[in-house]
């Protein structure tokens, strides 16, 4: 309970100071819209298979901007040695991960929210034929990039090249969740039936969800304290 | 067929010469580096 | 001492090999089905064991390091890392060769390669990560981490070619699937040449262990040379 509340007080921390200054989230957001803007020109969204590759295409969009939320997320402490306050607190690193994951989900997940009816927009594409279905997998795909997001910031927090190592080590490590999500956000967007492999691709990215939050609980700690 | 074994076999050296390549810049640093310290002292 | 570890896992690696590579060229018959081509095998499956190999022992040793705080243990971790990289490519690049041939396309999105493939991508992030961090400390504590982080993806590699049956060949080793799927001199070559290249990945490691040594050995001297 106590990791719980901590994590909360440190989610509303990240999410109070990012909505006041809204730095992360003006650049994610305008460069998500970006994206999809120049992928809307390299692919002829008049045909009908727009849906085949729509869902990549959200996904895309939603990992580039994800980085630049999660880039911050360790990042905003630096100045004035604030993570070491952190660690030194009595919040424990696991409630540390947790509230900034949950406070860089939340924000991913506001930007997903706008972008959707925008691709809806820019790729004429149905989305809300399945909506319930679609959040979901906006939810677990949004949380598959929070936690690998914010366990890598805080591995590459102290790097010079930071802006750098973090996609190239965040992509790799989320492919099975894009994967997943953009499968998934495929079959949703198309009419009919889902396929038969709906619940199989959904496994892997709960799959996915699971293992990966359960590793970073357990080892964000190590990570933090020097 | 022939292409793909020695592909197998010429990425392995690849990394065989490599691994002696560093074997000998690594000489080299500490080369320099005892003579530094013995005309330091 | 370990010069001799070297010298004698050598002399047992090397003649192997290249008998190895006689009977593959020479003794062995064709693939019912393939022909000469699945000669390429011998070198693809062995060269993937060689690499899980070298890949569990760094994130058994990375977990060690953790433990107990023992540089030692980072520095076998990440040497294993890097031969691992190297078998990986064999694996890939071998692959992928075989693929032209019997598909006629060098590389497909299918689960078993993009795996393989992402594998490699998250151990190659690994060895820039190390790059990145100059604090020796530091570097051996995150590229720990993300070495268990890693091992995901090689415990799924491992498993997708039976959760996913698509356009790769399904398992046919018969201590996997229970049953004799190829002929028992084939199975047995793909041991002999995994043992003959595991012997060869124990080298690359133990040299680069050394050198690893020698570079610490270095990089003190330097900071001595330097306060001097």
């Amino acid at each position: 309970m106590r990791t719980l509340r901590h994590a909360a007080a440190i989610a509303w921390k990240d999410l109070r100071s990012e909505l006041r200054t809204k730095e992360s989230l003006n650049s994610s957001l305008s460069f998500s819209i970006v994206v999809l803007l120049l992928l809307a020109m390299a692919f002829d969204t008049g045909s009908e298979i727009v849906t085949d590759y729509g869902g990549g295409i959200l996904w895309l969009a939603f990992a580039f901007s994800s980085t630049l939320i999660v880039n911050r997320s360790f990042a905003r402490e630096m100045p004035n040695d604030c993570i070491d306050v952190l660690v030194a607190s009595p919040a424990s690193g696991a409630s540390l991960f947790l509230g900034k994951a949950v406070a860089a989900f939340a924000l991913q997940s506001g930007i997903q929210l706008i972008c959707l009816p925008i691709f809806g927009v820019f790729y004429n594409v149905t989305w809300w034929r399945n909506p319930w279905q679609l959040f979901g997998v906006l939810l677990l795909g949004g949380w598959a990039m929070a936690c690998i997001g914010t366990v890598f910031s805080a591995l590459t927090v102290n790097l010079r090249l930071r802006e750098l190592m973090l996609p190239m080590l965040m992509y790799p490590m989320l492919v099975p969740a894009l994967l997943a999500s953009m499968t998934l956000t495929n079959y949703l967007l198309m009419p009919g039936a889902m396929p038969p492999d709906f619940a199989q691709w959904l496994r892997l990215l709960i799959g996915f969800d699971i293992i990966f939050t359960t590793l970073a609980l357990a080892l964000v700690e190590t990570i933090l304290v020097r | 067929m022939f292409y793909g074994l020695a592909v197998a076999w010429g990425i392995l050296a690849v990394y065989a010469v490599l691994l002696g390549l560093r074997e000998q810049d690594l000489k080299k640093q500490l080369e320099t580096l005892k003579k530094m310290v013995e005309e330091k002292k | 001492m370990r010069s001799k570890i070297v010298l004698a896992l050598g002399l047992v690696g090397v003649p192997l090999l290249l008998r190895n590579l006689y009977v593959i060229l020479f003794n062995l018959p064709d693939e019912m089905e393939q022909g000469p081509v699945y000669r390429i095998f011998y070198y693809h499956l062995p060269a993937f064991f060689a690499a899980t190999l070298c890949y569990t022992t760094a994130m058994v040793c990375s977990i060690l390091y953790l433990v107990k705080k023992s540089a030692r243990y980072d520095a076998i971790a990440m040497a294993c890392t890097e031969v691992g990289l190297a078998f990986a490519a064999v694996n890939l690049i071998t692959g992928m060769f075989w693929g032209r041939i019997s598909w006629g396309i060098w590389w497909a999105w299918d689960p078993r390669l993009t795996w393989a493939l992402i594998c490699w991508l998250v151990y190659f992030g690994y060895l820039m990560l190390r790059k990145a961090i100059d604090d020796p400390t530091e570097r051996a504590k995150n590229a720990g981490v993300l070495s268990i982080f890693a091992y995901v993806s090689v415990a799924i590699t491992w498993k997708a070619i039976e959760w996913w049956r698509t356009q790769h060949p399904g398992p046919v080793l018969s201590i996997r699937t229970g049953e004799q799927r190829i002929d028992p001199a084939m199975e047995q070559m793909l041991y002999v040449n995994t043992l003959a290249l595991a012997t060869l990945a124990a080298i690359f490691v133990i040299t680069r262990l050394r050198q690893e040594e020698v570079q610490r050995e270095i990089d003190a001297l330097r900071r001595y040379a330097h306060a001097l």
